[in-house]
Protein backbone atom coordinates (compact mmCIF):
# COMPACT_ATOMS: atom_id res chain seq x y z
CA UNK A 1 0.00 0.00 0.00
CA UNK A 2 3.20 1.74 -0.10
CA UNK A 3 2.43 3.56 -3.35
CA UNK A 4 -1.34 5.25 -1.82
CA UNK A 5 0.94 7.93 -0.07
CA UNK A 6 2.06 8.89 -3.60
CA UNK A 7 -1.44 9.89 -4.58
CA UNK A 8 -2.58 13.62 -3.84
CA UNK A 9 -6.59 14.70 -4.16
CA UNK A 10 -6.37 15.51 -7.34
CA UNK A 11 -4.80 12.36 -8.98
CA UNK A 12 -8.78 11.13 -7.72
CA UNK A 13 -10.38 14.20 -9.96
CA UNK A 14 -10.06 12.42 -12.74
CA UNK A 15 -13.02 13.99 -14.61
CA UNK A 16 -13.25 17.79 -16.18
CA UNK A 17 -15.67 20.40 -15.08
CA UNK A 18 -17.64 20.05 -17.34
CA UNK A 19 -19.06 16.34 -16.84
CA UNK A 20 -18.89 16.65 -12.86
CA UNK A 21 -21.77 19.65 -13.63
CA UNK A 22 -23.42 17.45 -17.24
CA UNK A 23 -23.71 14.65 -13.93
CA UNK A 24 -26.35 17.05 -12.16
CA UNK A 25 -28.04 17.74 -15.33
CA UNK A 26 -28.31 13.82 -16.27
CA UNK A 27 -29.50 13.45 -12.61
CA UNK A 28 -32.27 15.89 -13.17
CA UNK A 29 -33.54 14.77 -15.91
CA UNK A 30 -33.33 11.28 -14.63
CA UNK A 31 -35.11 11.79 -11.76
CA UNK A 32 -37.88 14.34 -12.45
CA UNK A 33 -40.45 14.87 -10.82
CA UNK A 34 -38.82 13.79 -7.30
CA UNK A 35 -38.27 17.27 -6.87
CA UNK A 36 -41.70 18.03 -5.33
CA UNK A 37 -40.96 15.80 -3.00
CA UNK A 38 -37.65 17.53 -2.14
CA UNK A 39 -39.84 20.99 -2.21
CA UNK A 40 -41.85 18.87 -0.15
CA UNK A 41 -39.15 17.85 2.57
CA UNK A 42 -37.86 21.41 2.57
CA UNK A 43 -41.59 22.75 3.15
CA UNK A 44 -42.13 20.34 6.17
CA UNK A 45 -38.62 20.87 7.62
CA UNK A 46 -39.17 25.01 7.60
CA UNK A 47 -42.82 24.02 9.06
CA UNK A 48 -41.59 22.23 11.70
CA UNK A 49 -39.23 24.92 12.60
CA UNK A 50 -41.68 27.63 12.89
CA UNK A 51 -44.42 26.25 14.59
CA UNK A 52 -42.56 23.51 16.63
CA UNK A 53 -45.36 21.26 16.39
CA UNK A 54 -44.80 18.09 19.36
CA UNK A 55 -43.01 15.88 16.32
CA UNK A 56 -40.71 18.18 15.06
CA UNK A 57 -37.65 16.77 16.36
CA UNK A 58 -38.31 13.28 14.94
CA UNK A 59 -40.05 15.21 11.81
CA UNK A 60 -37.49 16.89 11.27
CA UNK A 61 -34.62 14.27 11.60
CA UNK A 62 -36.43 11.62 9.51
CA UNK A 63 -36.58 14.37 6.64
CA UNK A 64 -32.92 14.35 6.99
CA UNK A 65 -32.53 10.44 7.67
CA UNK A 66 -34.62 10.36 4.05
CA UNK A 67 -32.14 13.05 2.36
CA UNK A 68 -28.44 11.48 3.47
CA UNK A 69 -30.12 7.65 2.27
CA UNK A 70 -31.65 9.14 -1.29
CA UNK A 71 -28.15 10.85 -2.28
CA UNK A 72 -26.57 8.29 -1.54
CA UNK A 73 -28.08 5.58 -3.45
CA UNK A 74 -29.65 8.09 -6.15
CA UNK A 75 -26.86 10.18 -7.08
CA UNK A 76 -23.24 9.05 -4.93
CA UNK A 77 -23.92 5.28 -5.62
CA UNK A 78 -26.31 5.68 -9.67
CA UNK A 79 -24.54 8.46 -11.10
CA UNK A 80 -21.49 9.70 -9.39
CA UNK A 81 -19.76 6.33 -9.25
CA UNK A 82 -19.43 6.29 -12.96
CA UNK A 83 -16.97 8.97 -13.07
CA UNK A 84 -15.44 8.97 -9.38
CA UNK A 85 -13.54 5.54 -8.12
CA UNK A 86 -14.02 6.66 -4.85
CA UNK A 87 -18.20 7.64 -5.15
CA UNK A 88 -19.05 4.34 -3.60
CA UNK A 89 -17.09 5.37 -0.05
CA UNK A 90 -19.01 8.81 -0.26
CA UNK A 91 -22.06 6.93 -0.84
CA UNK A 92 -21.14 4.51 2.36
CA UNK A 93 -20.47 7.47 4.49
CA UNK A 94 -23.66 9.45 3.80
CA UNK A 95 -25.43 5.77 4.60
CA UNK A 96 -23.56 6.15 8.12
CA UNK A 97 -25.06 9.55 8.22
CA UNK A 98 -28.36 8.75 8.08
CA UNK A 99 -27.97 6.04 10.49
CA UNK A 100 -26.71 8.57 12.87
CA UNK A 101 -29.29 10.95 12.56
CA UNK A 102 -31.83 8.00 12.65
CA UNK A 103 -30.22 6.97 16.36
CA UNK A 104 -30.08 10.46 17.50
CA UNK A 105 -33.07 12.29 16.03
CA UNK A 106 -35.33 9.75 15.12
CA UNK A 107 -34.84 6.32 18.17
CA UNK A 108 -33.60 8.64 20.76
CA UNK A 109 -36.09 11.62 20.00
CA UNK A 110 -32.38 13.85 21.11
CA UNK A 111 -33.75 16.70 18.62
CA UNK A 112 -35.07 19.15 21.26
CA UNK A 113 -35.35 22.77 19.77
CA UNK A 114 -33.15 25.62 21.38
CA UNK A 115 -34.61 28.47 22.35
CA UNK A 116 -32.31 30.14 25.04
CA UNK A 117 -29.39 31.23 22.10
CA UNK A 118 -31.08 33.82 19.46
CA UNK A 119 -27.62 33.86 18.14
CA UNK A 120 -27.56 30.26 17.16
CA UNK A 121 -31.05 30.42 16.36
CA UNK A 122 -30.34 32.98 13.57
CA UNK A 123 -26.89 30.93 12.18
CA UNK A 124 -28.81 27.91 11.86
CA UNK A 125 -31.38 29.18 10.44
CA UNK A 126 -29.64 31.39 7.92
CA UNK A 127 -27.36 27.91 6.84
CA UNK A 128 -31.25 26.40 6.17
CA UNK A 129 -32.22 29.26 4.04
CA UNK A 130 -28.71 29.45 1.84
CA UNK A 131 -28.96 25.38 1.39
CA UNK A 132 -32.51 25.00 0.95
CA UNK A 133 -33.80 27.62 -0.68
CA UNK A 134 -30.72 29.53 -2.15
CA UNK A 135 -28.12 26.89 -3.51
CA UNK A 136 -30.79 25.78 -5.93
CA UNK A 137 -29.85 28.99 -8.14
CA UNK A 138 -26.31 28.86 -7.77
CA UNK A 139 -26.21 26.89 -11.19
CA UNK A 140 -27.70 29.65 -13.06
CA UNK A 141 -25.95 32.55 -10.94
CA UNK A 142 -22.87 31.03 -11.79
CA UNK A 143 -23.41 30.96 -15.61
CA UNK A 144 -24.27 27.22 -15.98
CA UNK A 145 -27.31 25.51 -17.30
CA UNK A 146 -30.33 25.63 -14.87
CA UNK A 147 -31.13 22.12 -15.34
CA UNK A 148 -27.30 21.88 -13.56
CA UNK A 149 -29.12 23.19 -10.30
CA UNK A 150 -28.35 21.26 -7.01
CA UNK A 151 -30.92 20.88 -4.44
CA UNK A 152 -31.66 19.78 -0.64
CA UNK A 153 -32.75 16.36 -0.31
CA UNK A 154 -30.98 15.46 -3.61
CA UNK A 155 -28.02 16.42 -4.01
CA UNK A 156 -25.00 16.26 -1.23
CA UNK A 157 -23.79 19.35 -1.18
CA UNK A 158 -27.14 21.46 -0.04
CA UNK A 159 -27.75 18.32 2.03
CA UNK A 160 -24.53 18.90 3.67
CA UNK A 161 -24.94 21.97 4.22
CA UNK A 162 -28.39 22.00 5.80
CA UNK A 163 -27.37 19.08 8.45
CA UNK A 164 -24.99 21.72 9.76
CA UNK A 165 -27.28 23.71 10.77
CA UNK A 166 -29.29 21.05 12.88
CA UNK A 167 -26.81 20.72 15.60
CA UNK A 168 -27.69 24.74 15.66
CA UNK A 169 -31.07 24.69 16.27
CA UNK A 170 -31.42 21.52 18.23
CA UNK A 171 -29.85 20.37 21.39
CA UNK A 172 -28.20 17.58 19.37
CA UNK A 173 -24.96 15.55 18.89
CA UNK A 174 -21.76 16.56 18.18
CA UNK A 175 -21.09 13.83 16.09
CA UNK A 176 -23.58 14.37 13.81
CA UNK A 177 -20.91 17.35 12.32
CA UNK A 178 -18.42 15.45 11.51
CA UNK A 179 -19.46 13.60 7.91
CA UNK A 180 -20.92 17.27 6.68
CA UNK A 181 -17.90 18.80 7.35
CA UNK A 182 -15.76 16.55 6.24
CA UNK A 183 -17.86 16.06 3.20
CA UNK A 184 -17.71 19.95 2.53
CA UNK A 185 -14.43 19.89 2.49
CA UNK A 186 -14.11 17.30 0.09
CA UNK A 187 -16.31 18.43 -2.07
CA UNK A 188 -14.72 21.92 -2.09
CA UNK A 189 -11.03 19.97 -2.65
CA UNK A 190 -12.96 18.85 -5.66
CA UNK A 191 -14.29 22.10 -7.08
CA UNK A 192 -10.71 24.01 -6.60
CA UNK A 193 -8.85 20.62 -7.63
CA UNK A 194 -11.14 20.23 -11.49
CA UNK B 1 27.73 40.21 -22.86
CA UNK B 2 29.03 38.03 -20.86
CA UNK B 3 26.62 36.35 -20.08
CA UNK B 4 25.42 36.05 -23.68
CA UNK B 5 28.41 34.11 -24.58
CA UNK B 6 28.26 32.38 -21.84
CA UNK B 7 24.46 31.19 -22.69
CA UNK B 8 25.64 30.43 -26.04
CA UNK B 9 29.03 28.41 -24.89
CA UNK B 10 26.88 26.54 -22.59
CA UNK B 11 24.21 26.02 -25.30
CA UNK B 12 26.61 24.66 -27.85
CA UNK B 13 28.59 22.61 -25.28
CA UNK B 14 25.18 20.76 -24.31
CA UNK B 15 24.29 20.05 -27.86
CA UNK B 16 27.91 18.77 -28.33
CA UNK B 17 27.07 17.07 -25.28
CA UNK B 18 23.72 15.86 -26.23
CA UNK B 19 25.03 14.63 -29.56
CA UNK B 20 27.87 12.90 -28.85
CA UNK B 21 25.68 11.01 -26.31
CA UNK B 22 23.86 9.85 -29.48
CA UNK B 23 20.59 11.10 -27.44
CA UNK B 24 19.77 14.07 -30.07
CA UNK B 25 19.71 13.41 -34.11
CA UNK B 26 21.40 16.18 -35.79
CA UNK B 27 19.19 18.18 -37.59
CA UNK B 28 20.63 17.64 -40.73
CA UNK B 29 20.14 14.21 -40.70
CA UNK B 30 16.31 14.84 -39.98
CA UNK B 31 14.38 14.97 -43.22
CA UNK B 32 12.82 18.45 -43.53
CA UNK B 33 9.57 16.71 -45.08
CA UNK B 34 5.93 16.95 -44.52
CA UNK B 35 6.04 13.23 -43.88
CA UNK B 36 4.55 11.40 -40.88
CA UNK B 37 6.44 11.07 -38.03
CA UNK B 38 6.96 7.42 -36.60
CA UNK B 39 9.01 5.85 -34.41
CA UNK B 40 10.15 2.17 -33.89
CA UNK B 41 9.27 0.32 -30.58
CA UNK B 42 12.90 -1.45 -29.95
CA UNK B 43 11.83 -4.25 -29.14
CA UNK B 44 10.31 -5.59 -31.95
CA UNK B 45 10.92 -2.19 -34.27
CA UNK B 46 7.35 -2.10 -35.49
CA UNK B 47 6.48 1.94 -36.30
CA UNK B 48 4.15 3.78 -34.34
CA UNK B 49 2.95 7.38 -34.45
CA UNK B 50 4.60 9.78 -31.94
CA UNK B 51 1.21 11.41 -31.10
CA UNK B 52 -1.07 9.28 -29.15
CA UNK B 53 -4.13 9.94 -26.87
CA UNK B 54 -4.43 10.09 -23.28
CA UNK B 55 -7.86 9.65 -22.16
CA UNK B 56 -7.55 10.39 -18.17
CA UNK B 57 -10.09 13.14 -17.14
CA UNK B 58 -11.18 13.61 -20.55
CA UNK B 59 -13.35 10.19 -21.51
CA UNK B 60 -14.52 9.99 -18.17
CA UNK B 61 -18.21 10.94 -18.84
CA UNK B 62 -20.39 8.61 -17.62
CA UNK B 63 -23.24 7.28 -19.33
CA UNK B 64 -24.10 10.64 -21.12
CA UNK B 65 -24.92 9.95 -24.75
CA UNK B 66 -24.00 13.61 -26.23
CA UNK B 67 -20.09 13.38 -24.61
CA UNK B 68 -19.93 9.68 -25.33
CA UNK B 69 -20.67 10.90 -29.09
CA UNK B 70 -17.86 13.69 -28.65
CA UNK B 71 -15.78 11.61 -27.50
CA UNK B 72 -16.24 9.03 -30.71
CA UNK B 73 -15.61 12.32 -32.67
CA UNK B 74 -12.43 13.17 -30.97
CA UNK B 75 -11.22 9.45 -31.69
CA UNK B 76 -12.46 9.77 -35.40
CA UNK B 77 -10.30 12.67 -36.24
CA UNK B 78 -7.34 11.17 -34.33
CA UNK B 79 -8.17 8.01 -36.17
CA UNK B 80 -8.35 10.46 -39.51
CA UNK B 81 -4.63 12.29 -38.60
CA UNK B 82 -3.27 8.67 -38.61
CA UNK B 83 -3.33 8.17 -34.62
CA UNK B 84 -2.77 4.60 -33.24
CA UNK B 85 -1.90 4.13 -30.00
CA UNK B 86 -4.41 5.65 -27.50
CA UNK B 87 -3.63 5.04 -23.20
CA UNK B 88 -6.27 4.21 -20.65
CA UNK B 89 -6.30 2.74 -16.78
CA UNK B 90 -9.00 1.51 -14.73
CA UNK B 91 -8.05 4.38 -12.68
CA UNK B 92 -9.85 6.61 -15.08
CA UNK B 93 -13.46 6.03 -14.14
CA UNK B 94 -15.53 5.14 -17.15
CA UNK B 95 -12.39 6.07 -19.60
CA UNK B 96 -12.36 2.73 -20.66
CA UNK B 97 -16.17 1.84 -21.37
CA UNK B 98 -15.96 5.58 -23.60
CA UNK B 99 -13.46 4.23 -25.71
CA UNK B 100 -14.83 0.90 -25.99
CA UNK B 101 -17.87 3.05 -27.38
CA UNK B 102 -16.19 5.35 -29.93
CA UNK B 103 -14.40 2.23 -31.36
CA UNK B 104 -17.31 0.13 -31.78
CA UNK B 105 -18.74 3.48 -33.42
CA UNK B 106 -16.02 4.00 -35.90
CA UNK B 107 -15.50 0.56 -36.13
CA UNK B 108 -11.86 1.01 -35.77
CA UNK B 109 -10.94 -2.07 -32.85
CA UNK B 110 -8.31 -3.77 -35.16
CA UNK B 111 -7.25 -0.45 -35.61
CA UNK B 112 -6.28 0.78 -32.47
CA UNK B 113 -2.85 0.32 -30.62
CA UNK B 114 -4.69 -0.31 -27.27
CA UNK B 115 -2.31 1.23 -24.25
CA UNK B 116 -3.71 -0.45 -21.18
CA UNK B 117 -2.75 -0.46 -17.31
CA UNK B 118 -3.47 -2.90 -14.47
CA UNK B 119 -4.17 -0.99 -11.01
CA UNK B 120 -5.06 -3.02 -7.94
CA UNK B 121 -3.03 -3.25 -4.67
CA UNK B 122 -3.83 -6.95 -4.46
CA UNK B 123 -2.15 -8.70 -7.66
CA UNK B 124 -4.25 -11.43 -7.74
CA UNK B 125 -7.03 -8.99 -8.64
CA UNK B 126 -4.84 -8.75 -12.41
CA UNK B 127 -6.04 -11.00 -14.30
CA UNK B 128 -9.68 -10.12 -13.52
CA UNK B 129 -9.36 -6.22 -13.83
CA UNK B 130 -7.82 -6.77 -17.12
CA UNK B 131 -10.34 -9.18 -18.70
CA UNK B 132 -12.68 -6.34 -17.74
CA UNK B 133 -10.99 -3.30 -19.22
CA UNK B 134 -10.77 -5.71 -21.98
CA UNK B 135 -14.63 -6.39 -22.67
CA UNK B 136 -15.03 -2.80 -21.92
CA UNK B 137 -12.64 -2.07 -24.81
CA UNK B 138 -14.24 -4.45 -27.03
CA UNK B 139 -10.92 -5.66 -28.37
CA UNK B 140 -9.59 -9.20 -28.59
CA UNK B 141 -6.95 -8.73 -26.53
CA UNK B 142 -4.26 -5.03 -25.60
CA UNK B 143 -1.08 -4.23 -27.77
CA UNK B 144 0.40 -3.02 -24.33
CA UNK B 145 -0.45 -3.73 -20.54
CA UNK B 146 1.07 -1.42 -18.07
CA UNK B 147 1.64 -1.73 -14.60
CA UNK B 148 0.00 1.68 -13.71
CA UNK B 149 1.88 3.92 -11.03
CA UNK B 150 4.21 1.35 -10.02
CA UNK B 151 1.23 -0.46 -7.75
CA UNK B 152 2.18 -4.16 -6.87
CA UNK B 153 4.66 -3.59 -9.77
CA UNK B 154 6.65 -7.00 -8.67
CA UNK B 155 3.46 -9.56 -8.70
CA UNK B 156 1.83 -7.64 -11.67
CA UNK B 157 4.95 -7.73 -13.69
CA UNK B 158 5.34 -11.89 -13.34
CA UNK B 159 1.62 -11.82 -14.65
CA UNK B 160 2.06 -9.29 -17.61
CA UNK B 161 5.54 -11.38 -18.49
CA UNK B 162 3.47 -14.76 -18.46
CA UNK B 163 0.64 -13.05 -20.47
CA UNK B 164 2.93 -12.09 -22.84
CA UNK B 165 4.79 -15.89 -23.10
CA UNK B 166 0.88 -16.77 -23.72
CA UNK B 167 0.89 -14.08 -26.56
CA UNK B 168 -1.97 -12.60 -24.74
CA UNK B 169 -0.46 -9.43 -25.01
CA UNK B 170 1.95 -8.17 -26.79
CA UNK B 171 4.43 -5.62 -24.96
CA UNK B 172 4.94 -5.40 -21.17
CA UNK B 173 5.34 -1.87 -19.82
CA UNK B 174 5.08 -0.02 -16.50
CA UNK B 175 4.43 3.89 -15.69
CA UNK B 176 4.36 6.61 -13.29
CA UNK B 177 3.62 10.01 -13.50
CA UNK B 178 4.55 13.42 -12.12
CA UNK B 179 7.63 12.81 -11.38
CA UNK B 180 6.98 10.16 -8.81
CA UNK B 181 9.37 6.95 -7.38
CA UNK B 182 11.54 7.54 -10.08
CA UNK B 183 14.65 5.47 -8.45
CA UNK B 184 12.29 3.15 -7.77
CA UNK B 185 11.45 2.90 -11.97
CA UNK B 186 15.12 3.13 -12.97
CA UNK B 187 15.69 0.19 -10.85
CA UNK B 188 12.89 -1.72 -12.23
CA UNK B 189 14.34 -0.54 -15.71
CA UNK B 190 17.42 -1.70 -14.95
CA UNK B 191 16.45 -5.41 -13.92
CA UNK B 192 13.01 -6.02 -15.93
CA UNK B 193 13.03 -6.75 -19.40
CA UNK B 194 10.30 -3.87 -19.98
CA UNK B 195 8.31 -3.23 -23.54
CA UNK B 196 7.56 0.02 -22.41
CA UNK B 197 7.96 2.77 -19.84
CA UNK B 198 5.67 5.61 -19.42
CA UNK B 199 6.12 8.73 -17.03
CA UNK B 200 5.88 12.73 -17.46
CA UNK B 201 8.07 14.77 -19.63
CA UNK B 202 7.81 18.80 -20.84
CA UNK B 203 9.31 21.64 -21.24
CA UNK B 204 9.99 22.93 -18.06
CA UNK B 205 9.84 19.29 -16.20
CA UNK B 206 12.82 17.70 -17.46
CA UNK B 207 13.81 15.40 -14.74
CA UNK B 208 13.73 12.54 -16.49
CA UNK B 209 16.65 13.51 -19.30
CA UNK B 210 19.20 13.13 -16.35
CA UNK B 211 18.40 9.60 -15.93
CA UNK B 212 15.57 7.95 -17.18
CA UNK B 213 15.45 8.61 -20.87
CA UNK B 214 19.39 7.69 -21.59
CA UNK B 215 18.44 4.67 -19.54
CA UNK B 216 15.58 3.87 -22.00
CA UNK B 217 17.63 4.74 -24.91
CA UNK B 218 20.52 2.50 -23.77
CA UNK B 219 18.38 -0.65 -22.46
CA UNK B 220 15.79 -0.40 -25.32
CA UNK B 221 13.08 0.11 -23.76
CA UNK B 222 10.27 2.34 -25.68
CA UNK B 223 8.88 5.74 -23.46
CA UNK B 224 5.60 7.01 -23.42
CA UNK B 225 5.62 10.82 -22.54
CA UNK B 226 2.43 11.72 -20.78
CA UNK B 227 1.78 15.35 -19.58
CA UNK B 228 3.09 16.99 -22.27
CA UNK B 229 1.41 20.42 -20.91
CA UNK B 230 1.36 19.52 -17.12
CA UNK B 231 -2.37 18.67 -17.35
CA UNK B 232 -3.05 21.89 -19.59
CA UNK B 233 -1.56 24.37 -17.33
CA UNK B 234 1.62 25.04 -19.79
CA UNK B 235 -1.37 25.76 -22.58
CA UNK B 236 -3.11 28.27 -20.52
CA UNK B 237 0.59 29.94 -19.32
CA UNK B 238 1.49 30.19 -22.76
CA UNK B 239 -1.94 30.77 -24.75
CA UNK B 240 -1.37 34.60 -24.97
CA UNK B 241 2.26 34.57 -25.18
CA UNK B 242 4.16 35.15 -29.18
CA UNK B 243 5.41 31.96 -30.49
CA UNK B 244 8.62 32.87 -31.90
CA UNK B 245 9.28 33.14 -35.52
CA UNK B 246 11.76 30.37 -35.80
CA UNK B 247 8.94 27.61 -34.48
CA UNK B 248 7.82 27.90 -38.58
CA UNK B 249 10.81 26.13 -39.11
CA UNK B 250 9.76 22.92 -37.85
CA UNK B 251 6.01 23.90 -39.20
CA UNK B 252 4.54 24.75 -35.77
CA UNK B 253 1.46 26.91 -36.15
CA UNK B 254 0.63 26.89 -32.20
CA UNK B 255 1.64 26.47 -28.75
CA UNK B 256 0.33 22.28 -28.13
CA UNK B 257 2.56 21.88 -31.61
CA UNK B 258 5.60 23.82 -30.37
CA UNK B 259 5.05 21.85 -27.09
CA UNK B 260 4.44 18.35 -28.51
CA UNK B 261 7.64 18.71 -30.88
CA UNK B 262 9.82 19.41 -27.91
CA UNK B 263 8.59 15.85 -25.76
CA UNK B 264 8.84 13.86 -29.24
CA UNK B 265 12.29 15.52 -30.34
CA UNK B 266 13.90 13.74 -27.64
CA UNK B 267 15.48 10.54 -29.21
CA UNK B 268 14.45 8.42 -26.29
CA UNK B 269 11.12 9.66 -26.56
CA UNK B 270 8.93 6.91 -28.64
CA UNK B 271 5.38 9.04 -28.18
CA UNK B 272 3.18 10.87 -26.15
CA UNK B 273 -0.26 11.21 -25.12
CA UNK B 274 -1.29 13.92 -24.97
CA UNK B 275 -5.42 13.95 -23.75
CA UNK B 276 -8.54 16.27 -24.68
CA UNK B 277 -12.28 16.56 -24.85
CA UNK B 278 -11.93 19.32 -28.40
CA UNK B 279 -11.67 17.64 -31.85
CA UNK B 280 -10.27 21.22 -32.76
CA UNK B 281 -7.58 19.97 -30.33
CA UNK B 282 -7.10 16.54 -31.52
CA UNK B 283 -6.65 18.18 -34.84
CA UNK B 284 -3.79 20.43 -33.80
CA UNK B 285 -2.09 17.76 -31.94
CA UNK B 286 -2.11 15.48 -34.89
CA UNK B 287 -0.52 18.05 -36.99
CA UNK B 288 2.78 17.51 -34.82
CA UNK B 289 2.87 14.37 -36.67
CA UNK B 290 3.82 16.44 -39.76
CA UNK B 291 6.94 17.76 -40.61
CA UNK B 292 10.40 18.31 -39.06
CA UNK B 293 11.36 18.00 -35.88
CA UNK B 294 14.02 19.96 -34.05
CA UNK B 295 17.65 19.43 -33.65
CA UNK B 296 19.62 19.89 -30.34
CA UNK B 297 20.39 23.14 -30.92
CA UNK B 298 16.70 24.04 -31.16
CA UNK B 299 15.40 22.31 -28.49
CA UNK B 300 17.75 24.60 -25.95
CA UNK B 301 16.40 27.51 -27.78
CA UNK B 302 12.36 26.33 -27.37
CA UNK B 303 13.52 25.63 -23.47
CA UNK B 304 15.11 29.36 -22.97
CA UNK B 305 12.18 30.97 -24.86
CA UNK B 306 9.55 29.48 -22.96
CA UNK B 307 11.29 29.53 -19.80
CA UNK B 308 11.37 33.81 -20.99
CA UNK B 309 8.51 34.35 -21.04
CA UNK B 310 6.13 32.04 -18.96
Amino acid sequence: MGGLTSYRLSDFILFSQTTYYRQFELYNQAIWPLHSVAILITLIVFYALWKKPAWAGRGVALCFVLSWLWVAWAFLYQRFNQIHVVADWYALGFILQAGLIAWHGVVKNHFTPLIDSRLRMKIGTGLLIIALVFYPFIAVMSGRSWMQFEMFALAPDPTALATIAIPLLYKASIALYIIPIIWIFLSAMTLFAM
Amino acid sequence: MKNQYTRSRRRFLQGLALTANGLIVPRFAQARTRAFITKPIPSTNAQIPVIGLGSSRTFNVGNDPLSLDNVAEVMHHFFKAGGKLIDSSPMYGSSQPAIGYGLKKLGRANDVFSAEKVWSWKSGMGPEQMEQSRQYWGIDSFDLMQVHNLVSWEDHLKTLFRMKQQGKIRYVGITTSHGRRHDELEGIMKTESLDFVQFSYNILDREVEEKLLPLAKQRGIAVIINRPFQRGDLIEKLKDKPLPSWAATIDCENWPQFLLKFVVSHPAVTCTIPATTQVEHVKENMMACFGPLPDAAMRIDMIEYVEKII
